[in-house]
């Protein structure tokens, strides 16, 4: 660190060009949205003040109980599933399989994809009369599986959709954090007759932590704010019940014009994800530190 | 052991490993049979796996009936473009942060880090609106400029210039460097795989991004490539075939892109993940 | 290193130029005046208005359109940006009843002094008065897109059924026929949400309410009127279908409904006339159509109607105004040409056409444009109508019982509308 009496001098300067598009496309705009939010606008015409009405409104609204249930489902479905993907293909890749370098390729590979084209390919290979998979099904006797249609098994399936887009990310990240462990940790193991299942879990996985930590805080916040690969696939559907919050927010606000109840809900879903991170990273971000 | 003996536990691996990674590669196959069948094969009820009688009409009909060369364009330029204004002032910030000592540091870092949890539905009322009186609506440039702003960016530079040792910095103090210089000569050279995995995230970011240039583009030829695959959808109604000719093509450049970047990628987003 | 950043700098600054650049139509000296339209016809329909505009542009030099498609789920929510912040283009499509959103803040111009009273007066009466507001004119009705009836003439010869059905006793009994013998389906009515939500559903019902007498709404379309037998006997029907006669698939989306039908898979298919362009390209499938039967006893179906309308911009220019006009015009006494989309033209002078008269099926459904529902005029239509699709999606899908479900339904749009 270079002292200095210029150091405020230099770390304003050094921090301007972000600060100057953070206010005016971040700042400026979330402070405008809250103003909004006291307000009952349907865009077009003159806003009419309501002052807390939205936010009183908002928390006897069942659809938005219902629709943030929605997204916690989503949340707890993809959180552990892909954290778990995540690591057990980093040991893949990490290992001694000849197919490691073919296996990092194959399983990252669709992270590259965007939305729409992972959630259109999803959709058709789950369409129930026709997608392969119930083709499949049918050709060994079963019955097709109603997998967007039936409201138990639509979320899993859009799980399943993000699972196979974005678990490679997670393996990449756990991937690094393995291949930085010392090999003589684990040598010293086995030689003291640890299996390998004993070393993963004594050794790999309490040394990997801080990624782990790191990719349960990007994951968490990319559920919560779920909403492309849901309405492509579903639609909300079946009758709604897939229909997660920043949905709900986007039809209020675009659909049935009703900006201000809108602006409310996303300022919501704001202080949620807010809490949930400072607890995340208070609770299991100290703790690594320790 | 003989390498060409293998246990039985070596065997059930592989098999097992042999299943994922078809398993991992099949969606992918199937859009591209789809989009070499007719759609009357698709659509009916007698299954068949591979294509009949393969046809490129499907792709023909993507290249001919729509925007789609238009489409990739636009995504191009409005990623690349986000990319490069993310990294010009995401880098110096990160650089405050990670060595400068000012006052308020810790509480500016903690702002701009929360940005991140805001969704984006909050903006986008107030946006279109900023954007609308700058007379910016339907133009590239609105499609990307809110995007820009990337605090994970910040995060992992930052994570990365803190690992560099002070010593490098201070001998360049003393032989009389300025800050800047210190900044450009050895911090952004050094900086290097940390910078890739930002370019990375943020050309993505941009490139994926479905809403908001769904809102501020007007016009069909305008649109980026995640929109107007949508927008195919909707258009073409149950033509899958079609619709996948569609994805395929969609994703041409970004196949092309994994190809030739593939282990800055990931050497990128590994680096990321490590601390210091 | 240096190179390389004056490199990436030209490269910005070129890119740059080419993203601020609006493209937008300029109007010059002389020359044709360009102006612009948003469609929000997709698949077949798109087709046919495209091959139309292009027949206008064609047909004179003075205007030249640009249309533009927009997918039929954000049409509403670009258009809504697009006129509060008055960059709307020159002549908008908007469903009427979509118009009540509209039309309150000032956003629609007036057409009252740009259209004649011969032209007026050529237009069909209905779907002409569902356009006015508080005796003003605000756009011109394009088409009547009812829901109809199509019917597969093989299945129903195979199966012996020589009279279409009528009633809900007829259906009930001519689907039981049609899986007896031939094992297919007897009726195709989506009832799940896949692309699209279960609009049919909510169609059908709303449709047969009418029919009894009934109505989805109360008069001023303040509180819902259908919690009662005819909202239960409509349900019930639609119910027993798919649960207790097993005619109708369940879990059947929108497109796999269209899809059962193209395919021969089922008898009876309800949907609007949109459909008759896609069923008509599709080989092999030997069909009829005909208006909505009278399922509960009366003639009623529901109808949307395009209408085409000129948004209010923050510089009225009265040169496109007129262009716009002419433009509406030409459309309207060539919906000849957007019949073959299936849609049925409301200018009386194109119904005398002979192109008119020769094209197939929408001759035979025509009539149902006199028994169009209207649309309820509230703001609320379309939180009402996404809401009440996806309650009757569960009410036919789950087989809940009919008065629980209505009495959720009726308290739902309660609460929709007081939130307006």
């Amino acid at each position: 660190m270079i002292p200095g009496n210029k150091d405020t001098r230099d770390g304003i300067i050094f921090s301007l060009p972000f600060l100057v598009v953070y206010l005016a496309f971040m700042i400026y705009p979330l402070l405008s949205g809250l103003y909004i939010s006291f307000f009952k606008w349907d865009i077009l015409s003159t806003a009419s003040f309501v002052g807390l009405d939205n936010y009183r409104t908002l928390f006897s609204d069942e659809k938005f109980y219902s629709s943030l249930w929605h997204t916690l489902q989503f949340v707890l479905m993809t959180t552990p599933t892909l954290l778990i993907a995540g690591f057990v293909m980093a040991l893949a890749i990490t290992g001694t399989s000849p197919w490691k370098g073919i296996m990092e390729n194959v399983f990252f590979f669709p992270y590259i994809f965007s939305m729409t084209v992972v959630s259109t390919l999803w959709a058709w290979l789950m369409q129930k009369d026709w997608g392969i998979f119930n083709q499949v099904l049918i050709t060994i006797g079963q019955n097709p599986v109603s997998w967007l249609t039936n409201e138990k098994l639509a979320m899993w399936s859009v799980a399943l959709t993000t699972l196979w887009w974005t678990a490679g990310f997670n393996m990449v990240l756990f991937g690094a954090g393995i291949k930085q462990i010392p090999k003589e940790i684990y040598e010293s193991a086995s030689i003291d007759g640890a299996t390998y299942l004993q070393r993963v879990r004594h050794i790999t996985i309490p040394l990997v932590s801080s990624t782990t930590v790191l990719c349960l805080i990007l994951q968490i916040i990319a559920s919560f704010n779920v909403f492309g690969q849901v309405y492509v696939m579903t639609g909300g559907g079946p009758h709604g019940t897939t229909r997660v919050l920043v949905q709900y927010i986007y039809e209020t606000g675009f659909k049935f014009f009703k900006m201000g109840y809108s602006a409310a809900m996303s300022y919501i879903l704001f202080l949620i994800i807010l809490v949930v991170s400072i607890l995340q990273y208070t609770l299991l971000g100290r703790k690594e530190d320790a | 052991m003989n390498r060409f003996t293998f246990s039985k536990k070596q065997v059930l691996i592989r098999c097992v490993e042999l299943l994922f990674i078809l398993i991992w590669v099949f969606p992918l196959l199937w859009m591209l049979i789809t989009s070499l069948k007719v759609e009357e094969e698709v659509i009916t009820r007698t299954f068949s796996f591979w294509p009949a009688n393969p046809t490129l009409e499907n792709y023909i009909k993507a290249f001919t009936s729509t925007y789609i060369v238009n489409w990739m364009g636009n995504s191009f330029i409005v990623s690349l473009m986000a990319m490069l204004i993310t990294l010009v002032i995401d880098a110096p910030i990160a650089y405050a942060f990670a060595k400068i000592r000012f006052k308020g540091r810790n509480i500016l870092f903690w702002a701009v880090m929360g940005g991140m949890m805001v969704p984006f539905q909050v903006l986008i009322v107030p946006l279109y609106l900023q954007f609308n009186s700058f007379g910016l609506i339907n133009t590239l440039a609105a499609a990307y400029l809110p995007r820009i702003a990337l605090p994970i960016g910040i995060f992992i530079l930052k994570q990365f210039y803190e690992g560099i040792p002070s010593d490098l910095e201070e001998a360049a103090f003393i032989d009389g460097a300025s800050r800047y210089r210190i900044f450009a000569r050895i911090i952004l050279p050094l900086g290097q795989s940390a910078m890739a995995t930002v370019i990375i995230l943020s050309f993505i970011n941009a490139w994926n991004d479905f809403l908001w240039p769904l809102i501020v583009i007007n016009d069909t030829i305008k649109y980026t490539i995640t929109v107007g695959i949508a927008n195919f959808q909707g258009t073409h109604g149950t033509q899958y075939s079609l619709i996948m000719a569609g994805a395929a093509v969609a994703s041409i450049p970004q196949i092309f892109f994994y190809i030739f970047f593939r282990k800055k990628i990931i050497a990128g987003i590994a680096t990321s993940g490590m601390k210091g | 290193m240096k190179k390389q950043i004056l490199l990436v700098a030209l490269v910005a600054i070129l890119a740059s130029g080419m993203l601020f650049a609006q493209g937008a139509a300029e109007t010059k000296a002389e020359g044709p005046i360009e102006i612009t339209f948003w469609s929000l016809f997709t698949g077949g329909d798109g087709e046919f208005f495209d091959a139309m505009v292009k027949e206008f542009n064609a047909s004179q030099s003075a205007i030249v359109m640009k249309n533009d498609m927009v997918k039929f789920d954000n049409y509403y929510t670009k258009l809504t940006t697009a006129l509060a912040a008055k960059t709307a283009p020159d002549v908008v499509v908007v469903h009427q009843g979509n118009l009540l959103n509209y039309v309150p803040s000032g956003s629609l111009l007036a057409l009252d002094s740009y259209v004649d009273a011969t032209t007026l007066a050529d237009f069909q009466q209905a779907p002409l008065d569902a356009c006015r507001f508080d005796g003003k004119l605000y756009s011109l009705p394009f088409d009547v897109h009812p829901i109809v009836m199509y019917y597969n003439k093989d299945l129903m010869a195979k199966a012996g059924i020589t009279k279409v059905p009528q009633s809900a006793q007829e259906f009930i009994e001519a689907s039981q026929k049609v899986k007896q013998v031939t094992g297919k389906w007897g009726m195709a009515i989506d009832n799940t949400t896949g692309v699209y939500k279960a609009y049919t559903l909510a169609r059908l019902f709303m449709s047969m309410l009418a029919q009894q007498g009934g109505s989805l709404l109360n008069a001023d379309a303040t509180a819902p009127a259908f919690n009662n037998a005819y909202g239960e006997a409509a349900l019930k029907w639609l119910q027993d279908l798919v649960h207790v006669y097993k005619v109708n698939p369940t879990e059947l989306d929108y497109d796999a409904a269209m899809n059962t039908f193209k395919l021969g898979e089922a008898a009876f298919y309800f949907n609007g006339v949109w459909a008759t362009g896609t069923l008509e390209k599709t080989a092999g499938l030997n069909f009829g159509a005909a208006p909505l039967p009278a399922i509960m006893g009366g003639e009623a179906a529901w109808a949307g109607s395009h209408t085409l309308a000129i948004p209010v911009q923050k510089n009225q220019d009265p040169k496109r105004v007129e262009a716009a006009m002419t433009f509406i015009k030409w459309m309207t006494s060539h919906g000849e040409m957007w019949a073959k989309a299936g849609h049925i033209p409301t200018r009386k002078s194109v119904a005398q056409k002979s192109e008119m008269k020769a094209l197939p099926y929408r001759a035979d459904y025509a009539a149902a444009a006199a028994f169009a529902l209207p649309t309820p005029r509230t703001a609320a239509w379309e939180e009402i109508y996404g809401t009440l699709s996806d309650k009757l999606e569960f009410a036919v899908t789950k087989n809940q019982n009919p008065k629980a479900a209505l009495a959720d339904m009726e308290q739902t749009v309660k609460n929709i509308i007081a939130s307006y």
